[in-house]
């Protein structure tokens, strides 16, 4: 079928012309108004299905795919308080690992696919090599969480909130001494959700 | 007899009568230097001894170790963290979970234990009294006395003391520490008996009947303290009780006392015929003398 050119011997459409012509004339078939409608809903379901397959990277049974954190962290994380309590509240591995607010967490994403990279070249893929590196994968963690003031942490627990009356006597003090000097939850709550790395120097315990 | 000698007569009968006067005053004047005479008016503090495993100085200031290493940096006693979990802390280690690589079964681990004080002005009484907790039975390591207690003081003199009491003695490397010599006695760092830096050290021991007054500079030192002047102890069904009585001042080695002052103070108990390590003990407190203290000795 041949196209129909109007009276000025313009092309419908406006197929010669490139770009930008299309974009001062998009469609003679569709209205600027249905077309915005259908691009916004298009938009919105490409994003939802975009942060869909995001978040689907966040959940704890995605990181126990691999069996480099399976078989480690995961295990160990099994024993502690984040795993199972008595009120059933949950902190699973993106909770205190992948930041919620979206701009840092589309920044962690992007750092995080260095991951892939490991996965690839089996960086950690014994248990061996897991121990040999936990250190230096503990470090960086303790400081990143210690550079965002522990954001993570804050997502739920929050210093000023917390009823000294209700902490035993160790917690209480602890907990006083971090509001005075102005401490962060990870200077003290290293080891909480996973063994802590061998090796750990003085200057670790900030 | 000559006038001259028999002034000196009259002399030496009278010097005679004024002594067996003061004599009898004494005697007849207990109040004047006398233990309590009834301790139960005397109020107690309790204090719950707990078992410490090898958690020796050493472990406790090491900040990977030990979470409260950064509050002794700051200047906390003990005691401001651990004062009402002792006998959970005294559990713990007895069981081999933390800090005990050699658990002795059925060993309590923790020993509550009520403290009375008193002095009447040149003299301090202490008396102890606990339950015994059921022997473990086992191995003794001190075969001549089922049960020994002691107790530390200092002015103020070691380092570490004003926080840990009597801890600062305590070394990874003392004597039935994993890995020490025998030979190793306790010791506090910078310990020297003639600059002053030493724990007074007063024990009682239940086989030998006897008291005990030494001190711990740069190591343990049993006996030639001269403040102590009584020691004993009784058990009564299963309750000890021991009292001591220690002048104030003493010699050397002997923490000087006086009213007004405050103490750091610790005491432990070997039960169980039990030697070095295995001992309860308890954090650091202090002693005041007519002053406000965790325990406090008031004048009779």
């Amino acid at each position: 079928m041949s196209e129909q050119n109007n009276k000025d011997g313009k092309p419908e459409g406006g197929r010669r012309g490139g770009l930008f012509a299309r974009l001062r004339r998009p469609s003679a078939r569709w209205s600027l108004g249905t077309l915005l409608v259908a691009g916004f809903v298009v938009g919105v379901a490409f994003w939802g299905g975009f942060n869909t397959a995001m978040e689907a990277t966040n959940t704890e049974a995605f990181c126990i795919g691999c069996h480099e954190m399976y078989d480690n962290v995961y295990q160990e994380y099994k024993q502690t308080i984040h795993y199972s309590n008595r009120t059933g509240v949950r902190a699973v591995c993106a909770d205190c690992h992948v930041p919620k607010d979206w701009t840092h967490k589309m920044i962690r994403k992007v750092q995080a696919s260095r991951e892939l990279y490991g996965k690839l070249t089996g960086s950690i893929d014994t248990p061996e090599k897991f121990e040999a590196k936990r250190l230096q994968l503990a470090r960086r963690e303790w400081a990143r969480m210690k550079a965002a003031d522990s954001r993570e942490c804050r997502n739920c627990h929050s210093l000023e909130s917390m009823n000294s009356e209700k902490q035993q006597q160790r917690a209480r003090k602890q907990h006083e001494m971090a509001r005075e000097d102005n401490m962060t939850c990870i200077d003290c709550h290293k080891g909480i959700a996973h063994h802590k790395p061998s090796g750990m120097t003085e200057q670790d315990e900030e | 007899m000559s006038k001259r000698a028999m002034a000196a007569m009259e002399l030496k009968r009278a010097a005679g009568a004024a002594g067996l006067g003061l004599l009898c005053m004494l005697a007849a004047n207990p109040a004047a230097a006398a233990a309590p005479a009834d301790w139960n008016k005397v109020p107690a503090t309790s204090v719950t001894l707990f078992y410490p495993g090898v958690a020796a100085m050493e472990w406790i200031t090491k900040g990977t170790e030990h979470g409260g290493a950064r509050a002794l940096r700051k200047g906390d006693a003990c005691a401001d963290c651990h004062s009402e979990e002792t006998a959970k802390m005294g559990q713990l280690i007895v069981s081999g979970q933390k800090l005990e690589p050699a658990p002795i079964a059925g060993k309590a681990g923790s020993i509550p234990v009520q403290v009375r004080a008193a002095h009447d002005g040149d003299t301090l009484y202490l008396r102890f009294s606990w339950k015994q907790p059921k022997p473990a039975g086992g191995a003794r390591m001190d075969d001549k006395n089922p049960v020994k207690i002691a107790f530390m003081l200092d002015a103020g003199k070691v380092e570490g003391a004003g926080q840990s009491g009597c801890w600062a003695s305590c070394h990874a490397d003392s004597r039935t520490m994993p890995g020490a010599a025998d030979t190793k006695k306790k010791y506090v760092k910078n310990g020297s008996l003639a600059g002053g830096v030493f724990y007074d050290l007063v024990q009682w021991r239940s086989g030998e009947k006897k008291g005990y007054d030494g001190y711990v500079a740069d190591a343990r030192v049993m006996e030639g303290g001269k403040a102590l002047v009584a020691a004993e102890g009784k058990l009564d069904g299963d309750t000890w009780t021991v009292t001591f009585a220690r002048k104030f001042a003493g010699g050397e080695g002997d923490v000087t006392l006086a009213p007004g002052q405050v103490y750091n103070f610790g005491f432990a108990i070997h039960d169980d015929h039990a030697a070095g390590r295995f001992h309860r003990v308890s954090l650091g407190y202090k002693l005041g003398i007519d002053t406000k203290a965790d325990v406090v000795a008031s004048k009779q």
